[in-house]
Order: C-alpha cells, then sequence, then structure tokens
C-alpha cells in the first residue's frame, strides 16, 4: 500500500516537472540577456523586456490587452447564452436534430467553417476587426457551451424548477436561488474552457482577422517566423500564465466533486 | 361545507391520447381525499393542471370561488410535492425548509423561529446542518413536506410521495403524514396506485379511470362498490384464516 502510494508520488512529481519545465524554460529564455547555441546557461539575465511591458511601452501590451478582452468577451456571452439556450433546447421537441446541429462547426472544423462563412464576414463588414473576430470565436465556443450545459437539464432539474414556482418563487428566483447555484461548477468549467478556446485560437482569428487584430497568439507565432526567440518567449510566457492563474483560483471548483 | 378547490369540465389530451374528460372534482376543507388509479392514467396530469405546471385543453379550477387556471403556478397558494423529494443539495435542511419563507420575504428572525419550530414538528432536531445527501430517504421526504407546510398553502398536492421508500419506511411515513396532516389540519389530495396506502392515508377516496373522476362518499361506499380489490382481499384473507382454523367452522 506504501509502495504503491510512493510510487504514484514519485510518478505525480515526474509529471509536474515536465509539465512546469516548459513555462521554465520560456520564462528563463525571457530574461534572458542572450542566449545563442551551444551555451548551457545564458550569458546574463535582465528584466529589460518584462519591465517595458509592464509600462506599456511595448506592442505586445496591447496585444495582451486586446487576447484578454476578446477572451473575457467570448468566454462571457458564450457561456451565459449556452446556459440559457442549451435549457431552451433540452425541453424542446426537436432535441436531437438541434443537439446535432450544435456538433457542426467542430465535425467540419473551425477553419474550414470560418472559411465557407467568410463571404458573409465579408459582406457584413465583419473582417478585420474585433467584433468580427469575437463573432468568429462565438461560433466555436458557442456551440461548445451548449454541448457542455445539455447534460446539466433533465426532467429532474424541470421538476426542481417547477417545484420553486409552486413554492410561489418567479422564474428569476428559481434560476437566482436554484440553477444558478447548482450550475456553478458547471459555469466556471465552461467559462474557463471557452476562455481557453478563444485565448489560444489561431487560424480563425487569422482569417477573420486578415492580420488587423493582432491578439497574442498571433503575436507568438509572427515572432517565432522572424526567429525573435526572446520576444517569442515574452508572448509565449503571456500566453501561458493566464490560463494557469485562472486554473490555480477556480481550482476548489474545477475539480471539486459535484452532485 | 366549504370547497376550497373545485375543478370543472377538466380535460386533457396529448396528441390523440385522450387522457382526462371532463373531470369534476370538489376537495373538501382539512380533508384529505386519495385519488387512486393505475400508472398512466392521467393522475399526474390532474396534479399538475391543478397547480398550474400543465394547462388543461377545457375546462375550469376555482380556488376558494375564484377561477385561478390562467393564473401562474407561483399565485395559486397550491404546492405540488414530487415522488422525489427533490431537495436543493446546495443547501443545507435548514436552508431547504426556510426556502419558501426566503421567497416571501419575511424576516430574518421570523425565518429562524418559523424554521426551527417546523424542524422540530418533523422531529428532524440537530439536522440543521446536514445537506441533503447526508439525510436518508424518509428523513429527505420529511424534510420536503416541512419546505411546502411551512408557506402554510391552501392547498397540498401529493404525486405518490412514498413510491421510492422501503416498506418499513413507507408505513412510518404514512402515519408521520396523518398525524402532521391532523395537526396542521391540511387540505389536501394524495395521489397513488395503491389501494392500501389510498385508504390510509384519505379521509375519502377517489377513483380516477377512462380519464374521469369518481368521488366516493366514504371509505366504506368504496369498499362496498366493487371498483375496489379490498374486498376480494377479505375474503381471500378470511378464507387464509378459515384453512388454518377448520374448528372455527
Amino acid at each position: 500500500m506504501t509502495s504503491t502510494s510512493s510510487h504514484l508520488t514519485y510518478i505525480a512529481r515526474v509529471l509536474a516537472v515536465s509539465f512546469l519545465f516548459p513555462v521554465a524554460f520560456l520564462l528563463l529564455l525571457s530574461v534572458s540577456a542572450g542566449w545563442v547555441f551551444p551555451e548551457v546557461i545564458p550569458d546574463g539575465l535582465t528584466m529589460e523586456r518584462w519591465v517595458r511591458l509592464a509600462t506599456g511601452n511595448n506592442e505586445l501590451f496591447g496585444s495582451l490587452l486586446l487576447s484578454l478582452g476578446i477572451a473575457f468577451s467570448v468566454a462571457t456571452i458564450s457561456t451565459f447564452g449556452g446556459f440559457f439556450t442549451s435549457k431552451h433546447l433540452a425541453y424542446h421537441p426537436g432535441r436531437s436534430l438541434w443537439m446535432r446541429l450544435s456538433y457542426f462547426p467542430f465535425v467540419l472544423s473551425p477553419i474550414i467553417y470560418a472559411a465557407l462563412l467568410y463571404f458573409y464576414f465579408i459582406s457584413a463588414g465583419l473582417t478585420g476587426n474585433l467584433f468580427g473576430v469575437i463573432l468568429g470565436q462565438l461560433l466555436i465556443a458557442f456551440p461548445y457551451s451548449v454541448i457542455l450545459f445539455s447534460g446539466f437539464w433533465s426532467v429532474r432539474m424541470q421538476n426542481m424548477e417547477q417545484l420553486v414556482q409552486t413554492l410561489g418563487g418567479s422564474k428569476w428566483q428559481a434560476y437566482r436561488r436554484v440553477l444558478l447555484p447548482m450550475a456553478r461548477g458547471l459555469i466556471l468549467v465552461c467559462f474557463f474552457q471557452t476562455f481557453l478556446i478563444s485565448w489560444f485560437e489561431y487560424g480563425l482569428t487569422t482569417l477573420i482577422g486578415v492580420g488587423k487584430v493582432q491578439t497574442l497568439t498571433l503575436k507568438v507565432f509572427q515572432y517565432i517566423n522572424e526567429a525573435n526567440f526572446y520576444n517569442a518567449a515574452l508572448s509565449s510566457s503571456l500566453l501561458v500564465l493566464p490560463p494557469i492563474i485562472l486554473l490555480y483560483f477556480n481550482k476548489k471548483y474545477l475539480f471539486k466533486k459535484r452532485w | 361545507m366549504v370547497k376550497p378547490l373545485i375543478a370543472k369540465q377538466i380535460s386533457k389530451a396529448f396528441g390523440s391520447e385522450q387522457v382526462l374528460t371532463n373531470l369534476h372534482l370538489e376537495l373538501p376543507e382539512h380533508e384529505t381525499v386519495s385519488i387512486l388509479g393505475r400508472s398512466g392514467c392521467g393522475k399526474s396530469t390532474l396534479l399538475k393542471i391543478l397547480a398550474g405546471l400543465e394547462p388543461p385543453d377545457a375546462g375550469v379550477v376555482e380556488l376558494d370561488g375564484e377561477a385561478i387556471h390562467s393564473s401562474e403556478s407561483r399565485r395559486r397558494d397550491i404546492v405540488y410535492l414530487y415522488q422525489e423529494a427533490l431537495l436543493f443539495p446546495h443547501l443545507n435542511l435548514f436552508e431547504n425548509i426556510a426556502f419558501g419563507l426566503r421567497l416571501q420575504k419575511e424576516d430574518e428572525k421570523a425565518i429562524t423561529r418559523r424554521t426551527n419550530e417546523m424542524i422540530e414538528k418533523l422531529e428532524l432536531d440537530g439536522m440543521q446542518h446536514k445537506m441533503p445527501h447526508q439525510l436518508s430517504g424518509g428523513q429527505q421526504q420529511r424534510v420536503s413536506f416541512g419546505r411546502a407546510l411551512i408557506t402554510n398553502p391552501r392547498v397540498l398536492l401529493l404525486d405518490e410521495p412514498f413510491g421510492n421508500l422501503d416498506a418499513d419506511t413507507r408505513s412510518t411515513m404514512q402515519q408521520f403524514f396523518k398525524r402532521i396532516a391532523a395537526e396542521v389540519a391540511i387540505t389536501a389530495i394524495f395521489v397513488t396506485h395503491n389501494v392500501k396506502e389510498a385508504i390510509l392515508m384519505g379521509d375519502r377516496i377517489a377513483q380516477l379511470k377512462g380519464g374521469s373522476l369518481t368521488m366516493f362518499d366514504s371509505i366504506e361506499a368504496f369498499v362496498r362498490s366493487g371498483e375496489s380489490s379490498v374486498q376480494e382481499e377479505i375474503d381471500f384473507w378470511s378464507s387464509i384464516s378459515d384453512d388454518n382454523n377448520p374448528s372455527s367452522n
């Protein structure tokens, strides 16, 4: 028993190190004054790039804010939109058809789906601007949210909502006092997942943003293509940190057992 | 005699299936009427129509002489209890019972006092902080009753509330309900497909068959009617008794 436990602890530590090493490496590279092959360690360390970022004197700072704005918008709209939409779909007589349609963007591949809709984005004047990119990402994140919440709505949940009504509660009170608290864990999971979908989105953002909406993910690829390793490491560190912070603060809800 | 709840000419169909046909029901004050019927005969549909959770195709529902069939369920003062206790899993026992009072925005002192009184009445003292998953099936049903009764509803509708309980717990809960019903003078409809339970729980009995409801004047009238299997059961047990005691003949 103890031997199995110590083995599992050892494997967990190895896995943790293997996950953390790339993050640590990127952070180190982002503060390196110079690090040229075949040197094993950097020539020196400098906080110059991070200071420039913190003072806002850097185009990367703009991309960071833009990415945060897009990801928060997409996550918020798709999570709450998906929560209410999935409820209506769950109790709709044509439920199975609507649910099959929700899988459409994923079966087709998001980038091909966006390419097919590109004509409409051009016609509506939504290419190359922020709203177009948010709408494009919602085409992926929103159905994902609907699919995720579809399991929450059941006959039991419908009965609970009706029970609140016969006890004298309004529909809003049923949401506020029963449905939303019961779905809290799932809402956080959905927000986190849709935030990540938007945060790491590349193909669709490139296509609809036509290079004018420079999110952090696009910046990483730009720096890699330019062989600008230090800025690529800095932007990659920025790309990795928000999800880790979100994961840390929400771990209680993301990993706990729910009813 | 005052009849707080009256349903007239209630009809309901689901597609081509006619579930209720011109049904008439009168519920006497402070009495429990047991509605007996086979599974799928429309018992739950009738209760949902009375509670405002399902619209009737035709008919009128009156509460204290006022037509309520087009009112929202939350304004009817009729609480519908399901077979499952349906306790809110994120709230403890106290908060589950206090739920209706919080909806009515009662002040905190009144909520605490009335909820504690109800917990005492339900014989659940010391369990205020327990979560629903820590309670037994019978305890969950008691909390469910308490949550409904604390709001003093005009009518309580019980849809086979003991259906999920084992035989012993079911029997205990039947006695418990009878005691509480007498204490707080409940006006209720108790739906079941179990003849024995219908007789035990109801002050009078009605039978739902073929979409129509037949109300019996007394339990004796129901037993004599031949609609129940009670007389057959009495005859069966009498014959067993006679076989075991031949000297009695």
